[in-house]
């Protein structure tokens, strides 16, 4: 597994390499010597639906809280996907795989000054992996593998497995799986819904709901010397022109998740050598669920005739420059080992690149499911705009092709997670999936029976199997046929429809050093090395 | 006067007691539960009935209705909303961190509002049909068409690329520092304050068109009167009570919230207060957020009324 990690490492370490320092002066940013102060600014897109990462799967969410906390591994901030400790100092693996002991780092304390043990870390997993009832644990699943969660010592976790698990140290390093303190976990299992008590870089100084939130420094942080910066502070803007005038007028200095490339040329125009744009890839697509639960969309024929109806190919000539969504692919991110080549991709529904023929295809399947002339469906949404309206408006003027009407209904996060992930109350809702890297099991979990991410409430014993299967192969080669067999089962019976693979634009002002930006907005978020070169 | 003042200050006390039991029936009436919503739906799958009912206990959801609203009214006279379902902060804290920003927004777009279109509506009315009034009928025709956000992205993509300056993103108290307040709330207020003159100015032009028609007037040229006598004392002053009537609500809707504006310019304002709890399902907020408008509307009514009794004489004395 060691050698997977390393292929796919260098894979993407000089793929990251090429474009950010073909389009940045970033990656020589590491040679200036780092200054001490200032408070980095910043500009946000969304209000999080809580302040609880665990329960919580946006960018809204963990972009705020994830300089305040520690997680027992992370990607590193300068090489993703590279994986290295971070409460955790070193780690050993039994040679059947189905031993993970970890050391814990000394003197590391939480922001009340508590240490932090092997106690937290167990009590943390035991949360993530079995939730107390009225506890939502997005990432359960992806702990399948996981039979117990020991702490035989203050300074060593130890995690028991019933079988292999390919994915277990990539889920460990997910900047999602913050460590909590054993004994507010205690008290309350939501307490970290409203709170925070993290040992991370910054301490939590306030937040001013649909406003501001800000960290201020840990002078306790148990990395010598670090951080550098005094404080942090997001400015909270749901208008993508606001947020780019923003970081054109100096009010902030960089916006992490994405700008169009139409905002990004104005802004580099105007300010010239001030600003620097890291372009990368994107560990995340835009595609919509289909709630498989109600009809007419339990219908395999009406579910491929939409995504018949969806011209991918146009919609990614037409959607980059204002919403960076780019690549067309399947489940798994293009150029990657996981991926479906291709020449496989153009045979599954809607992928083919004659649209016409796709067309008329959705259209017989139509009539064939006893809706010759179309019909009228409700797509949810989230009220962003970037890139879900936009994304949004293009697939449904492309249904209208087909004869199907869409009334578009965008939703405040909080009610669209509630309608789509909590209670399945929607037709069709525009649902992303991006993660934190691009293991499958982070990716497929999603298809499989009763997970939480399964918006579309489909169950195939097949997806189920395979994933299970793919889940617990740790050669590399066999699990790469294993996903994209799966897949392919997914897209055959179009059970979710991919739109388009997304792309990520920085903007930072060039004051801003050390950030060096991985293809998602989840990773890299600890600001532990960023630094400003001038206020 | 005394007797009609008095008479007005007594009728808040039941029009605010329908107001607190028709917002608390509301909340009660709209369907689900609130403390299923608060365990977020069904999401964490199985939920201990134990813990629903803790819940509902904690809520007060188990008690009857009128206790229920006895409680929560008891709350509300001492200022006591609960507390917020989302921060865990009482809802009064919130409302104070936002309400300022509110206040002054609507403060000052009204004043802006009343400076801009009362003398422009006069001019427009004294001057009918000439190139003065055409204009003033122009810019609030655009005013009223062209939408508020639009102004405010206008004004600042203006700013940032003519300038490379945009305004500050978090709202300073004037208090704290009057400059840099200014900076902030200065197009926001000229963006409402556009609108909301728009409004003004056309109502100003009809109703002093309307009494520059009457007898009194006509009375008061024939005695020789000077323009300036006849048009500010005698028909501006008998004019206005439609005006008042439109200034008193617009400003009542504008302490409601801006939700729009106060997302272009990042203000963390009422409405977007509101609009961000319902999302939420922070029930104990929104039931606040809608007595709190209701209660503007009354105190903003009670003073149109009392300037309405100084404007007319006669309303004083029926």
């Amino acid at each position: 597994m060691a050698g997977v990690l390393r292929h796919r490492t260098l894979f993407t370490v000089v793929a990251l390499a090429v474009v950010v320092a073909a389009a940045t002066p970033a990656a020589v940013q590491a040679a200036d010597t780092p200054r001490r102060g200032g408070v980095l600014l910043a500009v946000i897109g969304a209000d999080p639906p809580s302040l609880d990462p665990h329960q919580e799967s946006t960018f809204a969410t963990l972009q705020l809280v994830a300089p305040l906390y520690s997680t027992l591994l992370q990607t590193d901030p300068y090489a993703y996907p590279k994986i290295i400790g971070d409460a955790a100092s070193e780690w050993k693996i039994s040679p059947d795989a189905l031993t993970y002991t970890f050391k814990i780092r000394p003197g590391i304390k939480f922001h009340d000054g508590s240490p932090l043990t092997s106690v937290d870390v167990k009590a943390t997993y035991d949360k993530l992996i079995s939730p107390p009832d009225g506890v939502r644990s997005v990432r359960k699943n992806a702990y399948a593998a996981v039979t117990s969660v020991e702490a035989p010592e203050p300074g060593t976790v130890v995690f028991k497995l019933k079988f292999p698990s390919a994915s277990l140290l990539e889920n460990l390093a997910s900047p999602w799986n913050v460590i909590y303190p054993k004994k507010y976990l205690d008290k309350d299992p939501n307490y970290f819904k409203a709170n925070v008590v993290g040992s991370g870089p910054f301490k939590f100084k306030n937040y001013t709901r649909g406003s501001t939130f800000e960290g201020e420094r840990n002078t306790d942080y148990f990395v010598k010397d670090r951080p550098y910066l005094n404080g942090y502070k997001f400015f909270i803007s749901p208008e993508t022109s606001v947020r780019a005038a923003a970081v054109r007028s100096g009010r902030a200095y960089i916006e992490f998740r994405d700008l169009p490339s139409a905002e990004v040329d104005a802004i580099k125009k105007q300010l010239g050598d001030k600003v620097a744009v890291q372009q990368t890839p994107m560990t995340g697509q835009f595609g919509i669920a289909i709630n498989n639960t109600v009809k007419p969309f339990n219908d395999v024929r009406v579910r491929k005739a939409l995504t018949l109806g969806l011209d991918r190919y146009t919609a990614s000539k037409v959607l980059f420059t204002l919403t960076s969504l780019r690549d067309v692919g399947g489940l798994l991110r293009p150029g990657t080992d996981w991926a479906l080549p291709d020449a496989e991709l153009q045979k599954l529904p809607g992928f083919g690149k004659d649209q016409e023929k796709n067309r008329a295809e959705a259209k017989k399947l139509l009539a064939e499911a006893g809706y010759p002339n179309g019909f009228k469906l409700v797509l949810k949404n989230r009220n962003v705009k970037l890139p879900y309206q936009d994304f949004a408006v293009f697939a449904i003027q492309e249904w209208r092709k087909i004869g199907i009407e869409a009334d578009h209904r965008p939703l405040e996060t909080a009610a669209w997670f509630a309608d789509g992930r909590d209670t399945g109350s929607f037709e069709l809702i525009i649902g992303p999936t991006v993660e934190a890297s691009d293991d499958p099991d982070l990716f497929l979990r999603r298809y499989t029976t009763g997970d939480s991410e399964n918006w579309g409430r489909y169950s195939n014993p097949a997806i189920d199997d395979l994933f299970s299967r793919q889940s617990r192969t740790l050669d590399h080669k066999e699990r790469s046929k294993l996903v994209q067999q799966l897949q392919k089962v997914v897209l055959e019976n179009a059970y979710y429809m991919p739109g388009l693979w997304w792309s990520r634009n920085v903007v930072h002002w060039t004051k801003v050093k050390n950030y060096v930006a991985p293809p998602n907005h989840y990773a890299n978020q600890k600001l532990q090395d960023v630094w400003l070169s001038e206020d | 006067m005394s007797t009609y003042i008095a008479k007005r200050l007594l009728l808040i006390v039941p029009t605010l007691f329908g107001a607190a039991a028709l917002v608390f029936l509301i909340m009660r009436v709209i369907p689900g539960d609130v403390a299923l919503l608060i365990f977020g739906g069904d999401a964490g799958g199985h939920i201990d009935p134990k813990q629903l009912a803790a819940m509902r206990a904690r809520l007060g959801l188990d008690q009857p209705l009128w206790v229920q609203f006895g409680t929560w009214l008891w709350g509300v006279v001492r200022f006591d909303f609960g507390n917020s379902l989302w921060t865990g902060r009482p809802v009064i804290e919130e409302l104070l961190i936002r309400l300022p920003l509110s206040l002054e927004l609507a403060l000052a777009a009204t004043a802006v509002s009343v400076i801009i279109a009362i003398p422009f509506g006069m001019i427009a009315a004294v001057r009918q049909d000439t190139w003065i009034d055409y204009a003033v009928r122009v810019i609030s025709i655009g005013g009223l068409a062209i939408p508020s956000f639009w102004v405010g992205i206008l004004c600042i993509l203006l700013l940032v690329i003519f300038f490379g300056w945009g305004p500050p993103l978090e709202f300073t108290p004037p208090w704290v520092d009057p400059w840099v307040n200014l900076q902030m709330m200065i197009w926001p207020v000229v963006t409402v304050g556009y609108r909301y003159a728009a409004v003004t100015t056309r109502m100003t032009r009809s109703t002093v068109l309307e009494v520059l028609r009457e007898d009194y007037i006509r009375t008061a040229w024939a005695k020789g009167l000077q323009e300036r006598a006849v048009v500010i004392r005698h028909a501006l002053k008998n004019s206005m009570l439609p005006v008042i009537t439109l200034i008193g609500t617009e400003f009542a809707f504008l302490i409601g919230g801006l939700v729009v504006t106060e997302t272009v310019f990042t203000l963390n304002g009422v409405g977007r207060f509101l609009v961000d709890a319902v999302a939420h399902r922070d029930y104990p907020v929104v039931q606040a957020l809608i007595f709190m408008t209701a209660f503007s509307f009354v105190i903003v009514n009670l003073l149109v009324d009392l300037t309405y009794a100084w404007f007319d004489p006669r309303i004083r004395y029926r």
